[in-house]
């Protein structure tokens, strides 16, 4: 990681607020007591990315990722445009207010400095952070325990991403496609993806294609999974159409046109991200499978 | 939820009345005729020491907490014409003004509020004699102008010993308010 975590300089902490149509990034002070723990939290985020994997696979939007899964996303990618601005955002605007109205209040974030002036930006979703404030909390006073009045929030032990110079680090997905809205950012990239796969396969009609996954997150996601493949532009026409077929999946002719229906659109979109496939174990009996979740050998 | 508020209210006129208090020392040389002199100089001296201790801890509380802020520079203007500004158009009338009756003197101390008033909501704390006496400089900072849409677009005033700032660069200062930053060192 492009970052010293033992050599933290300065701790800017802020919070994610939705208001109705757009999500704003408001800076709020907090003391060097919260600061030090804030750099516990990237340290610890850190430790757990390493015990999972030194070596994470890039994220992709099709995969089913579990949990806690440490993937990374290049920040220069269409889906991290988001949270490319919050890490590269100057100046954020002070306001102590935006702890108001914690509902608005989706995540919360912390922007590093280290010593050799360096950015690390760290993020988590905040469901525990402002869930604290709905309890009912006592606190020993004098020699009798009496209601907390005060505004509590929590903090949790680690954040579900850190972002450098080059990569976001992810460790909850799920968490990375909240605060990112990853699924608004897919759908509203349908029509680039489709433009990209229509240029390296032009044997493929997609105009059908793209009209299906505008309103489907589903397809949406295999669309921009398949399109950070680097081997699309390769796909073979017939051994496309061998797999299609292999995996029952029907597509028309039109000319040399490849038409796939309506009904088709997600199995052919699952052959082009390698995640529906035939195993030929047992003689004569070749078995179809659709793969959610999918790991490359070697 | 209600825009972002300058915040620190007690801190921001604690420094306009620190601003202020060469006015204070002046008057309290110069003496008056209508108040004993043990209860003006009292007053001349409260006025002069309270603001500036609260200003020195303010500025000591911002550095034991960590309340720094890093500033990225888009364009800095020197304003030490507004110290020049400050002391003809406030510190001068106001010693010259005429404090032997007990209207006059009520009249100077009225006009007096409403200039901290509007120092005070103006945001214009930063203009101390103490900084320039302390070879301090006042920028004004101005934001990059970039395409993030998540950058910050108000502009901060920076207290600092640096001569000259250049765009593009990126300082570290305490927080004394959400628009006033010190540098302490920075020479």
């Amino acid at each position: 990681m492009d970052f010293d975590l033992n050599a933290i300089r300065t701790v800017q902490f802020g919070v994610g607020r939705d208001n109705g149509n757009e999500h704003a990034f408001h800076c709020v002070m907090v003391d060097a007591a919260v600061q030090k723990a804030l750099g516990e939290m990237a340290t610890e985020t850190w430790a757990t990315m390493r015990q999972l994997t030194n070596n994470p696979v890039r994220y992709e939007p099709s995969e089913k990722h579990s949990g806690c899964e440490h993937v990374y996303l290049p920040l220069n990618d269409d889906l991290a445009v988001r949270m490319k601005n919050l890490h590269e955002a100057v100046n954020l605007d002070i306001n102590q207010n935006a702890l108001d109205n914690t509902d608005a209040m989706f995540c919360y974030f912390t922007k590093f400095t280290d010593e050799q002036g360096r950015q690390l930006t760290a993020l988590r979703r905040s469901t525990q952070f402002k869930g604290v404030l709905k309890s009912r909390l006592i606190q020993f006073s004098d020699d009798s325990l009496k209601i907390l009045e005060d505004k509590v929030f929590k903090l949790d032990n680690d954040f579900d991403l850190l972002i450098d110079s080059q990569r976001i680090y992810i460790l909850r997905p799920s968490g990375f496609e909240f605060v990112g809205k990853l699924k608004e950012a897919i759908l509203a990239a349908v029509a680039g993806n489709i433009e990209t796969l229509q240029a390296d396969l032009p044997f493929v009609q997609f105009d059908g294609i793209q009209e299906y996954a505008s309103t489907r997150p589903r397809a949406a996601r295999y669309l921009a999974s398949i399109r950070s493949q680097q081997e699309v532009a390769r796909i073979d026409r017939q051994h496309l159409i061998d797999t299609c077929d292999a995996t029952g999946v029907a597509i028309d002719r039109n000319g040399d046109e490849l038409v796939i229906s309506e009904r088709d659109i997600m199995g052919f979109l699952e052959v082009l991200d390698r995640r529906r496939y035939e195993v030929k174990l047992v003689a004569d009996e070749p078995e179809q499978y659709r793969a959610p979740s999918r790991t490359r050998l070697g | 939820m209600k825009p972002g508020k300058e915040g620190l209210k007690l801190a921001r006129l604690m420094m306009v009345l620190s601003s202020i208090s060469p006015l204070f020392i002046l008057w309290a040389v110069r003496g008056n005729n209508l108040i004993p002199e043990y209860w003006f100089l009292g007053f001349c001296l409260f006025m002069v020491i309270t603001p500036s201790l609260y200003l020195w801890r303010r500025i000591v509380m911002a550095r034991k907490q960590k309340q720094i802020r890093p500033i990225v520079v888009g364009k800095a203007e020197d304003h030490r014409d507004h110290l020049l500004v400050y002391l003809f158009a406030m510190l001068l009338p106001f010693y010259s003004a005429d404090l032997s009756a007990w209207r006059d003197l009520a009249a100077a101390l009225v006009a007096l509020g409403f200039i901290v008033l509007l120092f005070w909501h103006l945001n214009l704390h930063y203009m101390n004699f103490l900084f320039a006496a302390f070879g301090f400089h006042v920028f004004t900072i101005y934001p990059k102008t970039d395409n993030n849409p998540l950058s910050g677009k108000t502009s901060v005033v920076l207290i600092t010993k640096r001569v000259a700032v250049s765009a593009g660069e990126q300082i570290e200062a305490y927080r004394l308010s959400n628009t006033v930053y010190f540098e302490p060192g920075g020479q």
